[in-house]
């Protein structure tokens, strides 16, 4: 044997070239003959692709969870998949691998959520969940929830965001910003945030009539980039909490958002959940 | 730990031989196993590889023993290393990565296959074809069917 080409590699190499590319990679590499075909479809690739958790994922996501191959399972944890008895969804980033969590409203901590004068739980037909908890009245809202590092994506920088309906009937939430948080180990990111949707016209008008008293509640409140609810494709809104870079340590990650600072009563607040997502 | 001064010694497919520290040959798991089960007391045989690519094996494997202390302390230094080692024409990399498969040399076998793989991320499969002179052998309706599934690869 002379010189090689790669027509001359052993399946199996070609394989480990394939693991060493990335998925659209070995997809695309997939047209090239069918050698190469056979060689994207081995679970070797998918393995490497595959978070190092996998097989604790696959635990949590219930028994009817079926694949037969890990290119099959990698294509499947692309789409969300509810684990842990659909307390919270899963989800790969289909380019990278990359791994995103939300935690349902039940694995957060609302203060005085478990008291329906404040607090409602229902079920509705638009959450990924069973359940979702809507803010009938309440003057202390406050929302906490946490994750561990661990269970990310290492040397990966993520968002937190807080998914969220704002009833017909809403009031009060815009009053004043919250304060948003975000802390892993010991350091913390501290934010604001407006809980309701950019509107110049309605912005303009308030600026009018009360902006004396809006500066006056505004400034009980910390410095803050005053950020605004954003609209998902879900039909959820989200509200960005704050992001951290994630090393590859094992650390509790938590994540909140508060106004208790306004003292007035807000309501029609529905909450999904926070979500914790790479950023690209 | 004492160090054993014994050699080991290789002979090519074109007949010229190789003397190394038993050290280095283990670097090897195939030629490990043989250490173990006493089969490596004479010249061992490699048919399978021409002696331009077994001696450039054993300075790899010769290169990655002598680091191995200095691996922690100078990561970069041996980075650098493998990177100049790998600048080497396609066919000698094919010829490294089959010599790495049959002596089963795990971290240079993933060294040459991710130099290769660097070459294939982000192209198109004729660029592909085009880069190792592959020959597509599919069917058009094959071909139809494969691009049909993998869609999502290109958005």
């Amino acid at each position: 044997m002379e010189c090689s080409d790669l027509n001359m590699l052993p399946e199996s190499c070609v394989s480990v070239i394939l693991s060493l590319t990335s998925p659209p990679d070995a997809c695309k590499s997939s047209l090239v003959s069918t050698t190469f075909q056979s060689a994207a479809e081995s679970d070797l690739v998918w393995e490497r692709f595959l978070p190092s958790d996998y097989r604790e994922i696959v635990s949590k996501a219930g028994n009817d969870f079926k694949f037969s191959s890990k290119k099959e399972l990698y294509l499947l944890l692309c789409s969300p998949v509810l684990i842990s008895d659909g307390k919270m969804s899963f989800k790969l980033e289909r380019s990278i691998g990359r791994k995103s969590y939300i935690l349902s409203a039940r694995e957060l901590s609302i203060t005085w959520s478990n008291d329906p004068m404040f607090w409602v739980w229902k079920s509705i037909p638009e959450s990924r969940f069973s359940e979702v908890v809507e803010l009938r009245t309440i003057s202390w809202l406050e929302i906490h929830g946490k994750i561990r590092s661990k269970m990310l994506s290492p040397n990966t920088t993520y968002g937190t965001y807080l998914l969220l309906k704002v009833a017909d009937r809403a009031y009060g939430l815009d009053v004043i910003p919250s304060e948003t948080s975000v802390e892993i180990g010991n350091q913390a990111f501290n934010n604001t945030a407006y809980l309701c949707i950019q509107d110049s016209k309605k912005q303009l008008m308030e600026n009018l009539f009360y902006s004396n008293r809006k500066q006056m509640l505004k400034s009980r409140v910390i410095e803050g980039d005053n950020r605004v609810l954003n609209k998902r494709e879900d039909g959820w809104m989200e509200i960005e909490l704050g992001d951290f870079f994630n090393g590859d340590g094992d650390e509790e990650v938590k994540m909140s958002l508060k106004e208790i600072k306004g003292h007035h009563l807000k309501g029609g607040l529905i909450i999904e959940g926070i979500e914790v997502r790479p950023k690209t | 730990m004492a160090s054993t001064s014994k050699k080991i010694m290789f002979k090519s497919s074109d007949g010229e031989t190789f003397e190394v520290e038993e050290a280095v040959a283990m670097e090897s798991q195939t030629i490990k196993h043989m250490i173990e089960e006493d089969c490596a007391n004479n010249e061992i045989p490699l048919p399978n590889v021409t002696s331009k690519i077994l001696s450039k094996v054993l300075e790899y494997c010769k290169k990655h023993v002598d680091a191995a202390d200095d691996k922690e302390k100078y990561p970069d230094e041996l980075k650098a290393w493998d990177a100049d080692f790998v600048k080497v024409d396609q066919n000698t990399l094919f010829d490294l990565i089959l010599a790495a498969n049959y002596l089963n040399i795990k971290s240079l076998l993933d060294l040459i296959c991710q130099t290769v793989a660097d070459m294939i991320k982000g192209k198109r499969p004729d660029d592909i074809r085009k880069t190792f002179n592959i020959k597509n052998d599919f069917t058009p309706e094959e071909e139809e069917e494969v691009r049909r599934e993998y869609q999502w690869a290109y958005e």
